[in-house]
Formats: structure tokens, C-alpha cells, sequence
């Protein structure tokens, strides 16, 4: 009796325990996943004290608990947790599906109109490496960006052409500030070389349009530059890459909180240019030197003071046949001396603030002189107007300083609040000829943005700018929006609207001030996926030019235009193995009417079909890299547009298009190590390359006389560009690098 | 008298209860491991990860669960190395996990497992260099070795220590320090480590990955 007790003491006893003393229910249930896989091992908890447990291996659990109200919560990692009011007067059976939890890993990240190359990317999202490192790009970042949708492949001048928009409308900032000439003085026909070292930077936004109310001043695309903070540990290296020459030392202090650099670069062109035969004929340089020296100290925890100064110079002289006279020549003689100060600084304050303050200066001097010369070389002076003002000597000094705070406001969820304000100022002081001329202006600017989560996977960046010119004596609001929506499969769709204003050139700025800012507004839809090592997007767009300079029949801002376009990127990591390449198609339909245009024109920098391939392939095992990169552009269109006298207007005389363009360029590296005995063991490779490979003939557009009879083609200096070099770089032990940017 | 019986016998009932929990979870840590010992795509090891989980919860105070959900986490980043980004998940998941192990380690005296863990999450800081080696390479390329050699340095006779080094060796370029035929000579060492086939919860994998090292052509 006493043992039958016991026994029934031992099986009834939790359950006496249980339902019956206390008054408990049973909440039973199976936790699937949205696919209906059962989940096993997820936990299952209450608020109630002590009631609790798991799923069973098929998903399924039971739980006893108090009657009255509870929360039920069921959670398994990779998943969103999942909560539940209940109002318990009976046992219940419930069916619960846990959601997958995406946003930890794929958070929303606005990207309308924008290419981003960062340190922190993953799969094939771009790197600043990535970026620079495409075949053809002569150590310009503007070339090296052409290898992506929106840019144009303008081989006649230096710049970005982006979703027919001209070079100017395209401005670079580093870490806040303006880079006011990236290029060295323009040349005709020629591209120039950049003045800016493109390893310097970490990050890399490239937008072609519906960037943030933080920038402005650009109807069509920012480049905006973010430099790099301090080196892991001191290095120099030197190249040879003949014409260029090239040495530079990092040193990083003890403490490892301050570092200092210098590099200098010298190119003479001279030796090069009488092996590889030119089409201009060079009777000066082409020289450049440039040197540049940088600081970064780290204050506190996160904060960084940053101070790069960069000074250069160049010298190039080149003859050309007189278009309008075989007898004669035209000499262009063209020295820049330059130099671009840049103190940034970066902190946090009170747990959530962020302030990055800037300052620049910059100078520049252009000297340009321009004469006929005959046969002998001597000078020649004709008495007709037209031939006599192609004689001209120009000499342009110009200051530019610029200030600029912004403040953040960091907030949860990865929400933002910025707002900040930056005052440009600029003074050119010219000379042309005989006439002297002066421009000053003040522009300032106060801006203010906010990054908003709206919900799950749906996020928005709202900002609006507001710029005053002291020259043009207005002011401008300009709005702007982005939306961005991740799907659950990692698509995300974006959109951005915003408004554009910038200023008339200062070569239209010298004869006329009585000006309005010019303005475009961009419409941006766009879709990108990027997963396993692969990365697409496709971006439809549409932009409205309002105000543009008409320089006929008067100077005013009557011009219009529009551009509108598709574009396409894919790139693949992942396919074969060691070989990373993207693909890119872009279609611009754009026409305006500005400068002497008779009517809405297509500009003649405006191809409507261009499409990219950049290449890399790593073979691993002998260290060597092969670097490829292809572009194709549909013919563009070229006008001849002059005065006519009899109808006193300006008429188009001659039109066509050009033949299309195609250009491969070739790059192979190899590194290999000697010295290996020393202590610092030396990292050596060479490199060659040759940019259109192929020689084939590129005409970018054509020149033509006064009297229109003669045309002359515009093309490249040489059919091949040809380079070969060492480089040795010592101390930072980059055994690292190669090993993780190869297993 | 009565209820000092019941108070003992409820006592005695949730002690025998408990044991037979250990119990069951230790069967089932064994028939993970098991499982574990045949898995070979990721789809088997995500599934064993939760497995693992599973039994983490219920044995909150054992390390091993934590490990093996940590090493499956580190085999799935090997195999799909070539997926970028989508190796994320996995590599976060399997340093949590990791580190969470090492908890529950007294690394004083536990040398042998914190050595075992040690290797686990060098694996798991290599997966994190597949996400894209140009940025992710120079912080967690560094770490993986770091933590490789705190492994050896804890066990240097652990197989799996020397058989992490053995793929370093492998995969890196001769240039930058690699060696294949040392990747070869600490893949055999590690094998000759294992010989006898342990069937245990205790960490005795190893075999299939020096064997596949040894495998390859080149």
C-alpha cells in the first residue's frame, strides 16, 4: 500500500504540482521556418519566472505556465525573434514561424547614382584598390573611373564626362574639401596627367548623380575622396618607370599615434617622345615634378587631424601644323605651377556626436602663350583679325580658399543627423594680352541631411542645400532624396531625386558676371544585388538642365538640355577562380542647347552607346597579374558651328559622327623578392603595359578651319602608349597583404 | 513525517530527472559528433550547427557544444570561400560561438582545449579574409595566425593546430613565405597524429582536411 503510494506519489506528483495546485495550462506547440522546415533546439521562453525550454528535435515543445496574461517568445539564431501576447484561460496549441533576421547582415545602405570603393567592402562590392588599379588608367582616377557606367570615354581632354554632362560639371573632394584643378593645365587635343597621387585614398565614392546635400557645386557627378588615416608601419619606396620617376617615405611615430610622409615624382617625356614618335611636335618638356608631404595625428580615441600639402609644376611646349595655313605652324606653350593644402580634422563628442571640420587652400598659375610660327620658328604676325588673335599670351594666378564644418548626430538603428555649413572663396586675377581682368567671389553654403529608417529594409536620406554667391548675387535651395528598399533575397531597390546647382565657368565668369547659377535635376532609379561574390545593378535615369550659358546671340542663362539613359554593371568574383571582371553598358540619349549652339544639339562628348570590360587575373602561383580593361564607344557627333555673317547668327556648316571608338589596354606585373638576405627584406615586381594595344586609330572629334575647308581629325598623340618599370618598397612587411588578397 | 517523505522523494525525483537529462544530452552531443565525424557539404554542417546549439542549451556549462557549433560555422566558410559576402553570417556566427567556448574554459588549467578552441577560431578569422581579402585580409589574415600560433603554442602536438599551419603553408605564395612541400610535411604530421581514429565528443576531427591537402595535384 505504502509502496503503491509512493509510486503514485512519483508519476502524479508534477502534475499535481502543476495544473492542478497552481492552477496551470499547457501551451504546446511546433516552430517552423517560413520554407515549413520544423526548427529544432529554438528556445521558448516566457515572461513568467521559470517557464521555459526548447523545441524537440522535430520542432515541437510544451510548456506549462500560470494562467492570465503572458508574452511567448521563441528565438534561434539567424532568425527574428518572435513575441507573443497571450490571454491564457485553456491550453493552447499554437503554429509559430520564425522569420529570417537579414537586417544585422544586409542592412540598407542609400546607393541611387553612386559607385562606392571602400575599405570595408565585401564580396564585389569595389574597393579603392579595385578602382584605380583598371588597365589604362595612367595614374588618374578620373581615367580609371571610365571603366564604369554614366563616364564617357573622352581620350581628347582630362576630366569626367558623366550622363552628358561636361568635364566641369564634375568636381573631386578630398575628405570634404574641393579639389579645384585634379588635372594638369589643359593642353588642345591632349590629356594631361592628374596632380593627385590616387593610392593616397581609402574610400572612394563615385556618384553619377543624386549625391548627398553635403556636396554641391557639380550638375553632374562627385567624386568625393576619403584619405588614407595612419599606416600600419613606416615604409619607402622608389619606381623607375621611365619617363617617371618616383620615391616616397611613410614614417610612423613610436607611439603609433602620428605619422609623416613625403613623396616626390619627376616625368620628362622628352627621351620617351624621341623613341615613341609623336604627333604634335614637343619643343618644351613635357615636364612635370610634384611633391607632396602629409601629417596625420590621432587625438584621443577616434579622433584624427589630418594635413596634406601637395606642390607641383609643369612645363609642356608643343607645335602643331596651322589648320588655316600649310606654310604655318601653331605653337602652344602651356607652364602651371600649382599647390593644394588640405587640413581636415575628425573627432567624436559627448558618446554620439561626430565633427569633421576642413580646411584648403589652393594656387594656381596657368601661363599659356599661343603664336603662328613659320617654317624657320621665328614668330609671324598677320594682319587678319581671326589669324591675328591666334597669337594670345594668358597668364592666370587664382586663390582659392575654402571652410567647412559639418556636425553628426548619430543616432540608433543607423540613423543620422548631419548638418553643417562651408564657405568657398576664389579670386582669379588674369591677364590676356594687353587686358587684365579679376574675378572674386565668396560662396557659402549651409547644409543639413538626415538619415531616417522608416521600417524593416526601408530607409531614406533627406537633405536640402542652400548656396550664395556674392558674384552672382543669388541664392539657391536645393533638395534632395534618397530612398532605398531591400527585398528580403539582398535586392535593393533605390531612388533618388534631387537638384544641382552650380556656377558658370569662370572662363564665361571673365567676360560676363551678370549670370545665373546653372542647375540640372537628376530622377534616379536603380536595382542592385550583390551576393556571392557577385555584384549586379542596373540604374535608370533622367536629368534636367534649366539656365545653361547661351554665349549667343547674347550672354544670358537661356540654355536648356536633358540627358536620359540606362546603364547596366555586373561584376564576378566568383566564376573562375583568381579572376575578377565587370562588365558595363551604358545608353545616354541627351541633347542641349548652350554656347553658340543654333538649337538642342547633341554635345559632341556625348557617345549613346558605350560599354567597358575591366579585366584581372591573378595567376598565383608565379605572382603575376594580368590586367586587362576594353571599352567601346558608338561614333559621336561633331559640328562645325560658325558665325554666318549674311544671316548674322550662328549656323552649323558641316556635322557628322565620328568612327567608333575601341581601345584595349594591356597591363602584367610580377613581384619577386631580392635581397632576401637583408633584414628588411625588400618587396620588388616590374610592370608593362601598353594602352591601346591594338593601335587602333581613334578619332575623337575634328578641327576645323576658319573657312571650314579643312577638317582635321582629333586623335590620340601616338597610336601606342607604351611604359615598363621596377619598384622596390621597403619596410612594411606586405607579406600580409599578397597572402590575404590571394588564399 | 509525511511530508518530510514527499520533500525527499521530489528531491530524489528531480535528481534522477536531471541525471537522465545529462545523460540523453550527452547522447545526443555524441550522436552530433558522430554525425559531425560524416558531414561534407554545408548544408550538413548548418544543420549540425544547430544540432549543436540545441545541445548548448541544455549544457550550459560544456564547452564542447559551443566548439563544434563554432567549427561547423568555420566549415561552411571553407566551403564556400569563393561567396564573398555570403560567408558573413557564418564567420560572425562561429567567432561568437568560438569565444563563447572559451568561456567556459578554466585557461589555466584547460591548455589542451583552449589550444582546441584556439585552432577553431583561427579557421573562423580565415573565413572572415574569403569576404574580400583586399579589405577584410590584412586585419583577420593576421588574427588567423595569431591565433594559430597560440594554439601550437598551448598543444604543440595538436593535429589540428599543425593542420591549420599546413594550409597556411599550402595556400600561401612562395614569395610571401609559403611553402607547400612544409604544407605537405605538417599535413602528414598531423595525420601521423591521428592514427588512431578517435570515436569520442572530444575534438579528433582532422583526418579528411589533411587528406584532402595531401590530395591536391599541385
Amino acid at each position: 500500500m505504502k509502496a503503491g503510494f509512493i509510486k503514485y506519489l512519483f508519476f502524479v506528483l508534477p502534475f499535481l504540482v502543476s495544473s492542478v495546485v497552481f492552477g496551470q495550462y499547457r501551451i504546446s506547440g511546433i516552430v517552423k521556418s517560413e520554407k515549413g522546415n520544423a526548427i529544432p533546439f529554438a528556445s521558448v521562453s516566457t515572461d513568467q519566472k521559470g517557464a521555459g525550454t526548447q523545441t524537440d528535435s522535430i520542432g515541437r515543445f510544451t510548456l506549462q505556465v500560470l494562467k492570465g496574461n503572458l508574452t511567448l517568445m521563441v528565438s534561434f539564431v539567424g532568425y527574428r525573434l518572435f513575441k507573443k501576447e497571450l490571454q491564457l484561460d485553456s491550453s493552447v496549441a499554437l503554429e509559430i514561424v520564425l522569420k529570417p533576421d537579414t537586417r544585422s547582415l544586409n542592412e540598407v545602405v542609400i546607393s541611387a547614382g553612386s559607385f562606392e570603393a571602400s575599405d570595408k567592402a565585401k564580396g564585389a562590392s569595389l574597393t579603392a584598390m579595385d578602382a584605380f588599379t583598371v588597365a589604362g588608367n595612367n595614374g588618374d582616377l578620373a581615367l580609371a573611373l571610365r571603366s564604369l557606367p554614366g563616364a564617357q570615354q573622352i581620350g581628347e581632354m582630362d576630366g569626367l564626362f558623366v550622363r552628358g554632362g561636361t568635364g566641369e560639371e564634375s568636381r573631386q573632394f578630398i575628405d570634404g574639401t574641393l579639389l579645384k584643378n585634379p588635372n594638369y593645365p589643359k593642353l588642345p587635343g591632349i590629356q594631361q596627367y592628374a596632380r593627385v597621387n590616387p593610392i593616397l585614398f581609402k574610400g572612394i565614392l563615385f556618384s553619377t548623380g543624386g549625391y548627398s546635400a553635403l556636396y554641391g557645386g557639380a550638375m553632374s557627378s562627385a567624386l568625393i575622396l576619403e584619405s588614407n588615416d595612419l599606416p600600419e608601419k613606416s615604409s619607402a619606396y622608389f619606381s623607375v618607370f621611365p619617363p617617371n620617376l618616383s620615391g616616397g617615405i611613410q614614417q610612423l611615430s613610436a607611439d603609433k599615434k602620428s605619422s609623416l610622409g613625403v613623396t616626390l615624382r619627376y616625368t620628362k617625356a622628352s627621351l620617351y617622345n624621341a623613341v615613341v614618335k609623336q604627333r604634335p611636335d614637343y619643343f618644351s618638356g613635357p615636364e612635370y615634378l610634384e611633391g607632396d608631404a602629409n601629417f596625420r595625428i590621432q587625438t584621443g580615441k577616434q579622433g584624427m587631424l589630418k594635413f596634406y600639402t601637395n606642390w607641383n609644376r609643369s612645363d609642356v611646349g608643343m607645335r602643331n601644323p596651322d589648320i588655316d595655313s600649310t606654310a604655318l605652324k601653331l605653337a602652344d606653350h602651356v607652364k602651371g605651377k600649382s599647390s593644394y593644402n588640405n587640413l581636415s580634422y575628425r573627432g567624436h563628442f559627448a558618446t554620439h556626436w561626430q565633427v569633421e571640420a576642413g580646411a584648403a587652400y589652393s594656387y594656381h598659375q596657368d601661363e599659356v602663350s599661343t603664336g603662328l610660327e613659320n617654317a624657320a620658328g621665328s614668330p609671324v604676325e598677320l594682319s587678319q583679325e581671326a589669324m591675328r588673335l591666334k597669337n594670345r599670351q594668358r597668364l592666370i594666378k587664382s586663390d582659392f580658399s575654402q571652410f567647412r564644418v559639418v556636425l553628426t548626430d548619430q543616432l540608433p538603428k543607423n540613423q543620422a543627423l548631419r548638418f553643417g555649413a562651408e564657405h568657398f572663396y576664389t579670386q582669379d586675377r588674369g591677364r590676356l594680352n594687353d587686358s587684365a581682368f579679376l574675378l572674386r567671389d565668396h560662396l557659402s553654403a549651409l547644409f543639413a541631411e538626415g538619415d531616417i529608417y522608416l521600417a524593416p529594409g526601408l530607409a531614406t536620406k533627406i537633405g536640402t542645400r542652400i548656396e550664395y554667391s556674392s558674384l552672382l548675387r543669388k541664392a539657391v535651395v536645393a533638395p534632395r532624396l534618397s530612398i532605398a528598399y531591400r527585398l528580403n533575397n539582398g535586392g535593393q531597390f533605390n531612388l533618388a531625386y534631387g537638384r544641382f546647382y552650380q556656377e558658370p565657368i569662370n572662363e564665361i565668369l571673365y567676360q560676363n558676371s551678370e549670370l545665373k547659377f546653372s542647375s540640372a535635376a537628376h530622377y534616379i532609379l536603380n536595382y542592385t544585388k550583390k551576393a556571392n561574390n557577385r555584384f549586379f545593378r542596373i540604374e535608370v535615369y533622367r536629368k534636367d538642365y534649366r539656365d545653361l550659358v547661351k554665349t549667343t546671340p547674347v550672354t544670358d542663362n537661356g540654355g536648356t538640355g536633358y540627358a536620359q539613359g540606362l546603364e547596366l554593371f555586373f561584376r564576378d568574383k566568383k566564376t573562375i577562380k583568381n579572376l575578377d571582371y565587370w562588365i558595363t553598358y551604358s545608353y545616354l540619349d541627351t541633347k542641349r542647347t548652350e554656347l553658340n549652339y543654333p538649337y538642342a544639339l547633341r554635345p559632341s562628348f556625348a557617345a549613346p552607346h558605350t560599354a567597358t570590360i575591366a579585366l584581372k587575373q591573378n595567376f598565383q602561383e608565379i605572382n603575376t597579374y594580368l590586367n586587362i580593361s576594353y571599352a567601346f564607344a558608338a561614333g559621336r557627333p561633331y559640328y562645325d558651328i560658325r558665325y554666318h555673317a549674311a544671316d548674322q547668327s550662328y549656323r552649323i556648316f558641316d556635322q557628322g559622327r565620328t568612327k567608333v571608338y575601341s581601345v584595349a589596354n594591356l597591363q602584367v606585373a610580377h613581384l619577386f623578392s631580392i635581397f632576401s638576405s637583408w633584414r628588411q627584406k625588400p618587396v620588388s615586381g616590374f610592370s608593362v603595359g601598353v594602352n591601346n594595344i591594338l593601335g587602333t586609330r581613334q578619332v575623337f572629334g575634328y578641327n576645323y578651319s576658319l573657312d571650314g575647308s579643312n577638317k582635321v581629325p582629333i586623335t590620340l598623340p601616338a597610336a601606342r602608349y607604351f611604359y615598363a618599370g621596377i619598384f622596390m618598397s621597403f619596410g612594411i612587411d606586405r607579406t600580409g597583404d599578397f597572402i590575404d588578397k590571394n588564399l | 513525517m509525511k511530508k518530510s517523505v514527499i520533500t525527499i522523494l521530489a528531491l530524489l525525483c528531480s535528481y534522477f530527472n536531471s541525471d537522465a537529462q545529462g545523460k540523453t544530452t550527452t547522447a545526443a552531443l555524441q550522436n552530433a559528433v558522430t554525425k559531425l565525424d560524416r558531414a561534407k557539404n554545408a548544408g550538413e554542417y548548418e544543420g549540425l550547427e544547430k544540432e549543436f546549439l540545441g545541445i548548448a542549451e541544455q549544457e550550459k556549462k560544456n564547452w564542447l557544444p559551443y566548439y563544434y557549433a563554432a567549427f561547423c560555422n568555420a566549415k561552411i566558410g571553407f566551403l564556400k570561400q569563393d561567396d564573398g559576402e555570403g560567408i558573413e553570417p557564418f564567420s560572425n556566427r562561429g567567432e561568437d560561438q568560438a569565444k563563447r567556448a572559451k568561456t567556459l574554459l578554466d585557461t589555466l588549467g584547460q591548455k589542451k582545449e583552449l589550444s582546441e578552441v584556439y585552432t577553431v577560431l583561427s579557421m573562423v578569422y580565415r573565413t572572415k579574409v574569403f569576404i574580400n581579402p583586399m579589405t577584410y585580409g590584412r586585419k583577420y589574415g593576421k588574427l588567423s595566425q595569431e591565433y594559430r600560433v597560440k594554439a601550437q603554442a598551448l598543444n604543440p602536438q595538436n593535429p589540428r593546430a599543425i593542420y591549420v599551419k599546413a594550409w597556411e603553408m599550402y595556400k600561401t605564395p612562395k614569395l610571401w613565405g609559403g611553402n607547400k612541400e612544409l604544407g605537405r610535411q605538417l599535413a602528414e604530421q598531423s595525420l601521423g597524429l591521428l592514427k588512431d581514429p578517435e570515436t569520442g565528443v572530444h575534438p579528433h576531427w582532422g583526418k579528411a582536411e589533411s587528406q584532402e591537402l595531401l590530395n591536391k595535384n599541385n
